[in-house]
């Protein structure tokens, strides 16, 4: 079975056959009319008349065919040239470079005009050499074609299929010679398909052959229409006879076919008048789009939907009529719920309505369509919008929701919680706001390197402004805050990292009060010492968990070894004074005691016996290594008694120094008194 | 997703059966019974969830339309009469209007077809249905697959061993196959009985309505979640391929955009985020530090949630967050309010692929403005690579309006010369290489003719560098045309002074 209908279809790849043959040389015989020269004054002579070749018209049409497709479809949808008189003037091939309209248009102007009818020696002028070129240019693989059958090989899976479409525009005699050019076709097919097949060349599984068979207006045609006729599994022809300027018509119609294309109308758009611009008049502007913009809508009330199809004078194919809606200011700014979004293109490309949307939309601001129902009443079906210079017609969902009357976020998991740091986390997303890069990447996509970054600015990050306290300072943090969640830190960024925790050892040692600015309840009820625990534990934390290169290790490092030292002079001070406590009990109190005292009240950053400052931190951070790990009090006292230097004789007593000075400092001392006088009174 | 409970009441679902101790319960009954269990495990587990009942015979009705209020379904469960024969493609002809008109033709459903494994006599029985189904036109196209995205699950309150449900079976099965999804047939265990039957409905609760738990991760932060309703399997069809694609259950943020310039990509499905309670919620690193003294969090309100932190952040910003949910397959996460009130956090799931929304450009190549020079960053909306027709100035004379428009401006400008040279000689250029291109000889011609006459008929006020510049004009076009060369205005003695 078939996987998909939709899969490999022929439009992948289009070839055109003109026929350049001297016949399309001669005139359509339709002139062009040029009012504004006849309402001169006399004198003026009368412009000789001025009409299109054959050859322009079909031109023209098959210009517009392309201009149609690639607008809507910017890749993948491949279209090549073929001109056909003497031999077969190929203008484009599969390669992307060619497939825009100045590639086409310039190879058009290097052909020129069909050569003058054939003189004795020249060979003969036909469409059969296009056609027959068109085959084998069916038959070259384009590049889509090669990746795709490159994946589909490496997936064992489904098989290749090479279909495609001829155009070919012509003008025949009768049916019967109609008919000799589609079997002169369909042999030359079979026998192109029977050749070797190789890398740049495959097999052509099927073509459909549109011809056009075109005449001036003047001209009856014996040629017959017949609608689309299989002629075997791999082709499959139709013949439309038309006079040469209704080509872009019979074209359009069938372009919708070939492409899956639908027709809007949007009506109802309020334009200034070009005579009288105080005044202003509602035109109607048509567009091409995906045909799937309209199925949601097609799908809906049998009614509604028959109120809005129609077929416009002239035309062969329905069109959906659907009213400009006067903009609100910010339709285009919220995310509306889209169903699908499809290119589109106005029909009409430079009447003055059709600028005139387009320039609308081109200078960003979107339309709303409005779909008129039987009832009365009216949807919002689609919204027109240009993106980055292309126009969309994005398709509404205009059904029932079924996300109707939804829980509150706030109702859930979390909801009642009021002190989220909502703004911090704003400026994380601000800093990691995502752009397009101009170059592609090669190896790692760009944005799997923002999930990491993410990561890394997030190692450490308390979700609520009472469960951090140091997130609260930003002032005193900053930039340690800022660097530390870069991937590379350089030795300035190092060094002001490390500013910041000598800062705040400054701001410990002079007692000073951690300025939290609006710190939960608990906190601020705090003790000072226990706030700088707190705070201490918090940096270590995030310091640690942000050792990405080996600067970041050294700031924590930095953080270590202040603490370390910190911790080591305060344990050292709690020695002293339990070992003071001991002997307490021991000696006579009068004397001691005033020394006691004096230890106990020279040492205000002496911290809190343990007991009492295990907080929730250090509960769950016992024996990790952190500088609060637990030593017992054997350990500090032994770690201590291995640092003290025994005190070294009085040097007088030295056997071997007769004279010693005594009170070699006095005067020094003196001196320095006066000094820390004047420090104390500063 | 919505459901269809679709009941035949055909006769033969008056057809009684005996139970264990001797009493009688029809098949209508035991699906009533089995109905109503279905529906008491709605209402405790997926209270959102839309239900619909449509009874069917040789005609279709609904008897109740979407609803979540379950209790007004089993109010009509009381009262349903019974008809003629089981017709099902007339049933199904009439879920496709319901749910178009309901919920239009996106939005996934599920089909629960309850009936007696009989599957209908002659015509408009099902064999007879699927026999005609390649011959039909478009007037009467087959219902399935249907116009949405449809499960159908078949529920046979039928013995397993019944004959005229081991005819039907394959047919039931072929339905499942056209339909495109996973359905399933579900046929009672052993015995035909309430238990039976109850256990059915029971398992088929549970297999629908399967929510969908995941993570919401942005690096270290990170919650678990539920997805409403649940993402399914997206199928996209391009020119060469056909790929499915699955939600995985981690949802990575990659990083933020304005909700300006996302635009408003096609979505594939719309899923609210539901932040679920759960120990996880908390920070990635809160084993080993937590300054919070709240410990007992017993209470899921007052945990603080990554996500109500998330929404709150992307609310005020009005931020989008771009987000993997599966490998090249992006969506975005964003706060979306459905009244004033009400703000939630949904996610839109993009058509699979990096590439699907034009204006962003491939969405693996976005990156933050640190980390990368300064110079390799552009601007949201990406521009095309290539103009469109319409912001070029295209050339288009298939109607006589766009040639006669053009020839007007030219005149326009020539009647002002010389202060419009420039202009005139531009138009002029654009006109003629167009004219050579399409080989409209005729043209070139005919407006040096034109040019001539409009010399004679100079005003005697009009600046003597008009006739000059005219009559260049008109030469230039009746020489042999050359793409290549381009007219270029007379120098003049007059031309200095005005320029």
């Amino acid at each position: 079975m078939f996987p998909n209908a939709n899969l490999y279809p022929a439009n992948h790849k289009t070839v055109f056959v003109l026929d350049h043959t001297p016949y399309f040389g001669i005139s359509s015989e339709q002139h062009i009319e040029f009012d504004f020269i006849k309402s001169r004054a006399p004198g003026f002579l009368q412009v000789p008349p001025i009409s299109k070749s054959l050859w322009t018209c079909s031109v023209e049409a098959s210009i517009e065919y392309c201009r149609i497709v690639w607008d809507l479809f910017p890749t993948g949808k491949l279209i090549r040239f073929i001109a056909s008189d003497a031999v077969a003037h190929i203008l484009n091939t599969w390669v992307t470079t060619q497939q825009n309209l100045n590639h086409i248009m310039n190879g058009m102007s290097l052909i020129g005009v069909p050569p003058p009818p054939r003189t004795v020696n020249t060979p003969e002028f036909t469409i059969i050499h296009g056609l027959r070129t068109a085959i084998d240019a069916l038959s070259e693989i384009t590049e889509l074609q090669v990746e795709k059958m490159a994946n589909s090989s490496a997936n064992g899976s489904t098989k290749f299929i090479n279909r495609c479409r001829v155009v070919c525009i012509t003008s025949a005699r009768d049916d019967d010679s109609m008919k000799r050019l589609e079997e002169i076709f369909h042999n030359v097919l079979q026998q192109h398909n029977k050749t070797a097949i190789n890398d740049t060349c495959i097999h052509i599984d099927h073509c459909h052959l549109v011809i056009i068979n075109t005449f001036p207006i003047s001209i009856e045609s014996h040629v017959n229409n017949h609608p689309p006729k299989v002629w075997s599994p791999i082709l499959t022809t139709e013949v439309h006879s038309v006079k040469c300027t209704l080509i872009s018509l019979k074209l359009s119609t069938l372009i919708l076919q070939h492409y899956n294309l639908a027709s809007t109308t949007v009506t109802g758009i309020p334009m200034k008048e070009e005579q009288n611009a105080s005044s202003s008049a509602n035109y109607d502007v048509e567009i091409y789009h995906a045909s799937v913009a309209h199925t949601a809508m097609l799908k809906g009330n049998a009614a509604d939907v028959a109120g809005i199809r129609t077929i416009k004078e002239g035309l062969e194919y329905e069109t959906v009529t659907l009213k400009w809606c006067t903009p609100r200011s910010c339709s285009a700014s919220e995310m509306q719920n889209c169903t699908s979004m499809h290119r589109i293109t106005p029909v009409d490309v430079n009447s003055r309505p059709s600028l005139c949307l387009i320039n609308f939309l081109l200078n960003g601001r979107s339309v709303m369509l409005e779909m008129a129902r039987k009832s009365g009443g009216k949807i919002t079906s689609h919204l027109l919008a240009a993106h980055g210079g292309e126009i969309f017609i994005h398709t509404l969902c205009t059904a029932r929701s079924v996300l109707e009357d939804p829980p509150s976020i706030s109702e859930g998991c979390g909801g009642r919680v009021t002190d989220y740091r909502i703004t911090d986390f704003g400026d994380l997303m601000k800093q990691n706001r995502l752009f397009p890069l101009k170059n592609q990447y090669q190896n790692e996509p760009p944005t799997s390197k923002m999930v990491e970054r993410l990561t890394r600015h997030t190692k450490y990050w308390p979700l609520t402004i009472s469960s951090t306290l140091i997130f609260n300072l930003k002032g005193f943090i900053d930039p340690l805050w800022t660097a530390i969640t870069k991937d590379k830190l350089n030795d300035e960024e190092v060094r002001q990292c490390k500013q910041v925790v000598y800062k705040l050892f400054s701001l410990e040692s002079k007692h000073e009060i951690l300025p939290i600015p609006n710190a939960g309840q608990r906190i601020k009820g705090q003790k000072r010492e226990d706030q700088y625990k707190i705070m201490w534990k918090e940096l270590e934390t995030l310091l640690k968990s942000n050792q990405h290169t080996e600067n970041h290790t050294s700031v924590y490092i930095c953080l270590k070894d202040c603490h370390k030292y910190r911790a080591e002079d305060k344990l050292s001070d709690k020695v002293e004074l339990d070992q003071a406590l001991r002997e307490l009990d021991q000696l006579e109190p009068d004397h001691q005691r005033a020394s006691v005292i004096r230890a106990t009240t020279d040492s205000p950053m002496s911290p809190p016996p343990l007991a009492s400052i295990v907080s929730p931190i250090s509960r769950s951070t016992r024996g990790s290594g952190s500088i609060y790990s637990q030593k017992s009090l054997f350990d500090i006292f032994a770690n201590q008694e291995s640092k003290v230097k025994p005190r070294s004789d009085f040097y007088g007593r030295d056997p071997d120094s007769l004279k010693v000075k005594l009170y070699p400092n006095m005067k020094l001392d003196n001196e320095r008194v006066v000094k820390g006088e004047a420090m104390v009174i500063e | 997703m919505p459901t269809v409970i679709l009941l035949d009441v055909s006769l033969s679902m008056l057809r009684p059966l005996k139970l264990a101790d001797n009493s009688e319960i029809t098949r209508k009954q035991l699906a009533v019974h089995g109905i109503h269990m279905f529906l008491d495990h709605l209402s405790v587990h997926s209270k959102l969830e839309f239900i619909s009942l449509v009874t069917f015979s040789s005609i279709y009705e609904e008897k109740c339309s979407f609803t979540r209020d379950y209790n007004v379904i089993k109010s009509e469960l009381k009262s349903i009469d019974d008809y003629d024969k089981t017709c099902i493609e007339i049933a199904f002809n009439g879920i496709n209007q319901i749910v178009l008109n309901e919920w239009g033709n996106n939005t996934a459903c599920q089909v629960i077809l309850v009936t007696d494994g009989s599957s209908g006599i002659g015509p408009g029985s099902l064999k007879d249905s699927l026999s005609t189904i390649n011959q039909r036109g478009a007037a009467n196209p087959f219902p399935v697959p249907f116009a949405f995205p449809t499960k159908l699950h078949v529920v046979c309150i039928a013995p397993p061993n019944d004959i005229s449900l081991i005819k039907s079976k394959p047919l039931y099965q072929k339905l499942i196959d056209i339909s495109g999804y996973e359905g399933s047939i579900n046929i009672p265990d052993g015995q035909l009985n309430e238990q039976s039957v109850q256990t059915i409905f029971q398992k088929l609760a549970d297999e629908m309505y399967a929510s969908f738990k995941g993570s919401l991760k942005c690096g270290h932060l990170e919650s678990s979640i539920y997805l409403t309703p649940a993402p399914i399997p997206y199928t996209k069809v391009t020119d060469f391929e056909v790929n499915t694609s699955t939600v995985s259950n981690v949802i990575e943020v990659c990083g933020f955009i304005s909700v300006g310039d996302i635009g408003s990509p096609m979505a594939v499905s719309r899923h609210l985020i539901l932040p679920a309670g759960s120990p996880k919620d908390k920070l990635n690193n809160s084993g080993e530090m937590s300054v919070d003294y709240e410990s007992d969090n017993s209470d899921d309100d007052k945990a603080p949630s990554f996500c109500v932190l998330f929404h709150g952040a992307l609310k005020v910003e009005n931020m989008a967050a771009l987000v993997s949910v599966a490998d090249n397959w992006f969506g975005f996460i964003y706060s979306w309010a459905d009244s004033k009130k009400k703000s939630n956090l949904m996610l839109t799931l993009l058509v699979p692929g990096s590439d699907s929304v034009p204006w962003l450009g491939d969405l693996n190549n976005l990156h933050s403005l640190d980390g990368v020079p300064c110079d390799s960053v552009l601007n949201f909306p990406l521009k095309s690579s290539e103009k469109r027709s319409y912001s070029q100035n295209s050339v288009v004379w298939i109607r006589q309006a766009g040639l006669q428009s053009d020839i007007q401006k030219i005149l326009r400008h020539a009647k002002k010369l010389p202060e419009k040279t420039q202009q005139f000689y531009k138009e002029l250029n654009r006109l003629r290489k167009a004219a050579i291109q399409l080989g409209f000889m005729d043209l070139l011609t005919g407006l040096a003719f034109i040019f001539e006459q409009e010399c004679t008929q100079l005003p005697g006020s009009a600046h003597p560098d008009c006739a000059l510049q005219l009559t260049h004009a008109a030469d230039a076009l009746r020489k042999p045309p050359n793409i290549k060369h381009v007219i270029v205005p007379m120098q003049t003695n007059y031309t200095g002074s005005n320029q």
